[in-house]
């Protein structure tokens, strides 16, 4: 492509509708060609910022994790007007993801044993079992919302159960996981007044309800197990401590909050996207199901392909030359994930969809210090539910169009129709 | 060279075996240990695989003249 819509010096990737069109392909390759640094203009409440589109320089940004700090938040918009956060729901600095070093690497040794490799393949069989549900439920049907009903169900089971939330509970958990992540989506905006439906305010107070909600929900949970420990992730928080690290209940019930949101939207669609990528690439899907020894290849390549979280940003903390621009000291750079995952200087054909590409070094999890913590779920997860639902519903086809979040960050799929069989 | 992994960092997730299975091994503990000091040249390229794929970048090497 040879030219963009808006001249670079307009351009802006806080605006979700270039995402929810799916146009940020176009945006991300013309970047990288012509202004791999850009400077993205500021808005009228929010900074201007960075944004950082080749795969060299998102490494180079995550591997140097105090000089590019998360504790200034992680989203690409951030307001001119510190006032405009609210004390209740700013979670700046309180859990892992907008935490920095040294302090993050203690508070990530708390809790990392039972994210490794090893600990979450001991869980399979569960997870199987708990795949075989979901698509009993579906059975009987001719059609469904594969979102709906299949892909958003296992993360969300899988976190729930892992933080002891009653069964009961697990679509409360959902809805309030679509307030937060969804939140500039109207659809989600469910509980504001008409006048701010669908405008950035009604995106603020959404989020806003759905963090208050969920930390209100787990302080009852907290109180609850310091009564009595269950054999669950929030009785370990109560009781963790390593190397004299504590987490205070505040920050507790933060991390309870970021475990379920970043647990159960961001393996949804991956799911989702998967199933959608392979049905757009039949000789790559047939390939698969005529080898499932293949699967966990196409997990890489599924993963890379829809990078299902856009974006994070950081903020530097020195004076800083990144590929010959100057970054000044306090300027938020914002690393695009889908950008460096099709980066021409990285990936062959990047704009293929090959179930076999070797290697696949794709950064849809990050690197370096805030590597995702869930990456051995969602990677397990997707194989076992591809493993199984292919094996149950091998003719199954989309049906339709997938209706896309409006969110520049999280690169989601809110329904998607299929045909079982 | 001398290679290094870093256990506060390291997760065991890996990359490393597969990047270079005569330098590194993954335990039961979860954690990577080097298996050779120093590391013979000819493992070169694939130790600096192994720190660049490292998801938490928890490998270090230095140079024998360091």
């Amino acid at each position: 492509m040879t030219q963009l819509a808006t001249p670079l010096d307009e351009l802006n990737l806080n605006r979700a509708d270039l995402f929810e069109q799916g146009q940020a392909h176009d945006v991300f390759r013309y970047l990288r060609e012509h202004q791999p640094v850009h400077w993205n203009r500021e808005g009228k409440r929010n900074v201007g910022f960075w944004n950082i589109t080749k795969y060299e320089d998102v490494m180079f940004i995550s591997r140097n994790p105090e000089l590019f700090i998360s504790s200034k938040d992680i989203g690409s918009a951030y307001p001119k007007d510190e006032s405009e956060f609210d004390p209740e729901t700013d979670d700046r600095g309180k859990h892992l993801i907008k935490m920095d070093p040294p302090r993050h690497v203690r508070v990530r040794r708390l809790v990392n044993k039972g994210f490794t490799p090893r600990a979450v393949n001991a869980l399979e069989p569960h997870i199987r079992e708990i795949t075989n549900h979901i698509l009993d439920d579906i059975e009987h049907k001719e059609r469904t919302d594969f979102v709906l009903d299949v892909a958003s169900q296992l993360p969300l089971a899988v976190i729930c159960e892992m933080m002891g939330v009653p069964r009961k509970d697990w679509p409360y958990m959902f809805q309030l996981t679509n307030k937060v992540l969804g939140a500039a989506d109207s659809e989600y905006q469910t509980d504001v007044p008409d006048e701010i439906r669908g405008t950035p305010e009604g995106a603020q107070e959404t989020a806003r309800q759905g963090m208050r909600e969920m930390r209100q929900y787990f302080a009852a949970q907290l109180a609850d197990r310091k009564g009595e420990r269950k054999d669950d992730l929030l009785s370990l928080l109560v009781d963790s401590e390593d190397k004299g690290e504590t987490l205070t209940d505040d920050e507790i019930l933060w991390f309870a909050f970021l475990l379920i949101v970043a647990g159960n939207e961001t393996t949804r669609n991956a799911i989702s996207g998967g199933l959608h990528v392979l049905s757009e690439h039949p000789e790559q899907r047939k390939k698969l199901q005529d080898d499932m020894s293949l699967l966990p290849s196409a997990v890489e390549e599924i993963l890379r392909w829809v990078s299902p979280v856009m974006h994070m940003a950081r903020v530097a903390t020195d004076d800083v030359e990144i590929r010959g621009t100057r970054i000044k000291k306090g300027e938020r750079v914002v690393m695009w994930y889908p950008s460096v995952n099709r980066d021409e200087d990285i990936f062959a054909d990047p704009y293929t969809f090959n179930i076999t590409r070797d290697p696949n070094d794709h950064l849809a999890f990050g690197i370096g210090e805030h590597f995702c913590l869930g990456a051995g779920f969602a990677r397990l997860e997707l194989k076992v539910m591809f493993e199984e639902l292919f094996r149950r519903f091998p003719d199954i086809q989309v049906d339709g169009e997938p209706e896309r979040l409006r969110s520049n960050f999280i690169g989601g799929v809110k329904h998607l129709p299929v045909k079982l069989r | 060279m001398r290679v290094f992994v870093d256990p506060d960092l390291c997760e065991g997730h890996s990359k490393c075996e597969k990047s270079a299975p005569a330098v590194f091994e993954v335990r039961d503990d979860d954690l990577s240990y080097v298996l050779l000091d120093p590391v013979p040249e000819e493992h070169r390229e694939g130790v600096e695989r192994a720190v660049r794929v490292c998801p938490r970048g928890a490998i270090a090497m230095t140079e024998d003249n360091e």
